[in-house]
């Protein structure tokens, strides 16, 4: 009898373990393909792991990671924000109108300091924002539609401020006192771009807030049981108007980043940029569904996104099947995000047995 | 094993020798379960002894990994509900299937659409069909009316009805009153004892022992996946089946009561009204001007059928629901209650009735889920939080091995407990319970009383809603009786009686439970 109960649990432990580790690996699915890439690529193009290279590529990262990570809140309350590409089109093109244009006040035109344009554009989106949030909370409209319309008005308005065209030279001029916005983009602290430093930074206070504050574990409520997380006293409205705000905010950043590295505002920039962030979120694990998902995840989905483009355009890849390949990558990455939740739900009760094992 | 049941009466089905293992554990242990021809078949167990993976293997959705099925002595092999169903076995399942965007009729014939010869539906024959079956309950209701909108006791009668026209000829019942007032599960008793007149063998599964008395007539008793009990219902009582079920005497329920009559009122709500609306998900039992008052480590009960308020009064206290005039003071200063948020801030909190909708979030662990309520901190301090999970893991006996595994490991009872768990992190001055132990088995049912009485002495007040009378009696110091929005009685503990609390609870309209369907076996007391 003994013996008997002794290889069961045996049996069990074992079962356990392994249910751990391919638990692990499919978790950890996206560093491993990141890797792979990363020594893929390394080994077919000889000039693509090198510090210059890395850098560049990071600079272009940097633009989806930010919108990513700003999505994975909404994606993680169960909503999805479509207008986060218009909304970095809008951001660069008021940042563009105040730089070359000014605000008239009394018949005389002001230039508002560089830093005051920036505010004043964030402001701008974090507005469209808050009416993706008051769409999806107070008036109940769903957030695919609801952002989707403000896809629309927001690219709408870009194209107004400026009547389809481009602002151009927005390094400004010492007489205005309107310079200094290249260098938003463009600058290096400690040898890294800024773009770089902004996408650290807010990662880095992504990454608290969703997993060390109260606010980021409703926001996992919510996307897992909105009706239980009302009940649990948590205000799902608030929570859920912040996701879009903070959302808005990174496609701000994004829309000003661009605009200062070309010196130039272009209406349409930003077009389809929603679709690379979501791609970015889905790869780095985050259920669309809601409630499941990490930070971390969404950023080397960007990474991966990242890597594939630049490495596929080194190896001099026809640019008509580096979409179809990202295609592929994206609708992969969904079928083994189902099979990760279809095995875990089968292995959770060997996690839960081979503990009772040990208990007794 | 061919040993003859000719002592029992007419065997229709028999299960033998059945055994079901899964990883880790075994469900089914060499079960033998015989099926008398044209009764009601209790089949009673905990949770975890069986009943479901044994239905499982009878409506064809698994099959065993040993043992024989044999249906008036052919043995028959199921492979699939489908195969059932052919050999007319069905059942309907603890969580209604129906689905609520189709009408009553479309249903009836979800899958298996009747068509005239051509590619089109025939409507009017599934009409026709639907109601027939429909009046064979004697239950007609609108065939065109959308599911959804129909409360849950009619869904179940058409669920009914569906496997009826299949021409079943057994019928299993997997918990069908959890979800049911009293006056629902009446008429439900009612369409079963037409069913079993017409020639129906039904297999009955519930945890309410006072249904399966009035309602039973052979009874099985499974435990850790063995029969440990067989019987027919006039050789057993309900001392036969708890001590059965549970392997031991039944506890003292009731415990001691301490007199709260003396103790300062901590709640007191004055003339609370409640718009009412219809609708399918947000409709609402207008209240009336409601007074009620509660007192510090007082359990109060809330009794009535179902729409006579009791879940809207609840939810209005908790800020579920805008309320439209009253008012509500708590510990002598009056409140506004506008949120769930503030509700909880001043010290009410809700415990809402479904823990799988309400209560739970799946996708989190045991340890997050318990703390969800709890926020003071900026940061979350995850040291103090293994703590205090731990600490109540402890004081409410919550069978849980790692609270970081997801909440959806635990069995129905600890998960309830979970949810109580992340109330009481609140420090509420006043607990508001809907249905604290449904869907939980009866001896959790005795834990959560206990922990429940408890907290009652050291102070805290608790209201609760059950449609279970046995519940309401055994739990509560006093009974506030509630119908059509109004409070129609109320009654000390020592003034209770089932026969009061029905009539109170009933309006005067309707007949009460008085034609009573199984004249045999009396009321249960």
């Amino acid at each position: 009898m003994n013996s008997a109960a002794g290889s069961i649990s045996q049996v069990s432990r074992a079962a356990s373990a392994s249910a751990r580790f391919v638990l692990l690996l499919l978790r950890a699915r996206a560093v491993l393909v990141l890797i792979l890439l990363l020594v893929l690529f390394s080994a077919l193009a000889p000039e693509f792991f090198t510090a210059n290279n890395l850098s560049i590529l990071t600079k272009h990262v940097a633009i989806t990671a930010l919108l990513a990570i700003g999505m994975t809140f909404v994606v993680l309350t169960g909503g999805i924000d479509l207008s986060v590409g218009s909304i970095a089109g809008l951001s660069g093109m008021a940042a563009g109108y105040l730089l070359t244009q000014g605000i008239p006040f009394n018949s005389v035109v002001h230039y508002p300091p560089v830093a005051m344009v920036v505010l004043i554009s964030i402001c701008l989106c974090l507005v469209v924002g808050a009416l993706n949030g008051w769409l999806v909370t107070r008036a109940g409209v769903a957030p695919f539609i609801a952002t989707l319309g403000t896809l629309y008005i927001a690219r709408g308005a870009a194209l107004l401020i400026s009547n389809g065209k481009t602002f151009p030279d927005l390094g400004g001029t010492v007489r205005r006192g309107s310079t200094g916005f290249p260098a938003f983009g463009q600058s290096f602290l400690l040898h890294v771009p800024t773009p770089v430093w902004m996408m650290m930074v807010i990662f880095a206070i992504a990454w608290v807030v969703a997993e060390k504050m109260p606010l980021g574990r409703h926001v996992y409520a919510i996307g897992g049981n909105q009706r239980a997380a009302r009940l649990a006293g948590i205000r799902v409205q608030q929570v859920t108007l912040t996701t879009y705000l903070f959302s808005s905010l990174c496609a701000g950043l994004v829309g000003l980043i661009i605009a200062s590295q070309l010196e130039a505002a272009h209406p349409a920039t930003g077009e389809s940029f929603e679709l690379n962030a979501i791609a970015a979120v889905v790869l780095g694990g985050t259920s669309l569904m809601g409630g499941r998902g990490s930070i971390t995840g969404s950023l080397i989905g960007a990474f991966v996104i990242g890597v594939l483009a630049d490495g596929m355009v080194m190896l001099g890849i026809s640019e008509f099947w580096q979409i179809v390949i990202k295609g592929v990558v994206i609708v992969l990455a969904v079928a083994v995000d189902q099979l990760q939740s279809r095995l875990q739900a089968r292995l959770v009760p060997f996690l839960a047995q081979s503990d009772q094992g040990v208990a007794r | 094993m061919s040993r003859a049941t000719t002592s029992m009466p007419d065997v229709l089905l028999e299960a033998r020798n059945i055994t079901k293992r899964y990883p880790g554990s075994v469900a089914l242990d060499g079960v033998t379960f015989r099926v008398h021809r044209n009764q009601v078949n209790v089949l009673i167990g905990e949770n975890g002894a069986g009943k479901s993976t044994l239905m499982r293997i009878l409506s064809g959705v698994e099959s065993a990994d040993e043992g024989e099925l044999f249906l008036d002595d052919q043995r028959i092999v199921l492979d699939s509900p489908r195969d059932a169903a052919a050999h007319g076995i069905a059942i309907v399942h603890q969580e209604l299937l129906a689905l609520t965007n189709l009408n009553v009729s479309e249903n009836i014939f979800a899958g298996r659409e009747l068509c005239d010869g051509t590619f089109f539906i025939d409507r009017p024959k599934q009409d026709a069909r639907s109601s027939f079956a429909l009046q064979q309950l004697r239950k007609p209701m609108d065939l065109r009316c959308e599911t959804g909108r129909l409360p849950i006791g009619c869904r179940q009668i058409v669920e009914i009805a569906r496997t009826l026209d299949q021409g079943s000829k057994m019928l299993i019942l997997d918990e069908p009153t959890s979800a049911l007032s009293a006056s629902e599960t009446e008429s439900l008793f009612s369409a079963i004892v037409d069913l079993k007149r017409s020639g129906v063998t039904i297999i009955y599964i519930s945890h309410r022992l006072h249904e399966l008395l009035h309602l039973g007539d052979q009874f099985t008793v499974l435990r850790s996946g063995r029969v440990v009990g067989e019987s027919s219902r006039t050789e057993i009582s309900r001392q036969w089946i708890v001590e059965r079920m549970s392997g031991r005497a039944e506890a003292a329920s009731a415990g001691e009561r301490t007199d709260v009559s003396t103790n300062s009122a901590v709640l007191s709500v004055r003339g609370l009204s409640l718009a009412g609306s219809a609708g399918d998900e947000a409709a609402q039992t207008a209240l009336h001007g409601l007074n009620v008052s509660l007192r510090k480590g007082e359990i109060l009960g809330l009794y009535g059928l179902l729409g006579a308020g009791r879940t809207e009064l609840l939810e209005a206290l908790a800020g579920l629901r805008p309320i439209a005039s009253g008012e509500i003071a708590l510990r002598g200063k009056t409140i506004r209650i506008d949120s769930v948020h503030t509700a909880m801030k001043a010290g009410i909190v809700l415990m809402p009735e479904e823990r799988q909708r309400d209560g739970l979030f799946p996708d989190l662990s045991i340890r997050e889920n318990m703390m969800m309520s709890s926020r003071s901190t900026l940061f979350l301090a995850r040291g103090e939080e293994i703590g205090r999970v731990n600490q109540l893991i402890a004081d409410l006996h919550i069978a849980a091995r790692d609270i970081e595994l997801p909440i959806t490991t635990l069995s129905g009872g600890n998960q309830q407990k979970v949810v109580l768990a992340r109330c009481l992190l609140c420090s509420p001055v006043v607990l508001l319970m809907d249905e604290p132990t449904r869907g939980v088995d009866v001896n959790a049912k005795a834990e959560i009383h206990d922990i429940l009485r408890a907290l009652a002495r050291r102070g805290l007040s608790i209201v609760f809603t059950s449609s279970e009378i046995e519940e309401t009696r055994a739990l509560a110091d006093r009974v506030l009786v509630l119908c059509q929005g109004r409070i129609a009685a109320g009654f000390e503990h020592s003034e209770l009686t089932d026969e009061g609390l029905f009539a109170a609870a009933s309006p005067p309209v309707v007949s009460s439970m008085a034609n009573s369907l199984h004249p045999a076996s009396g009321h249960p007391a």
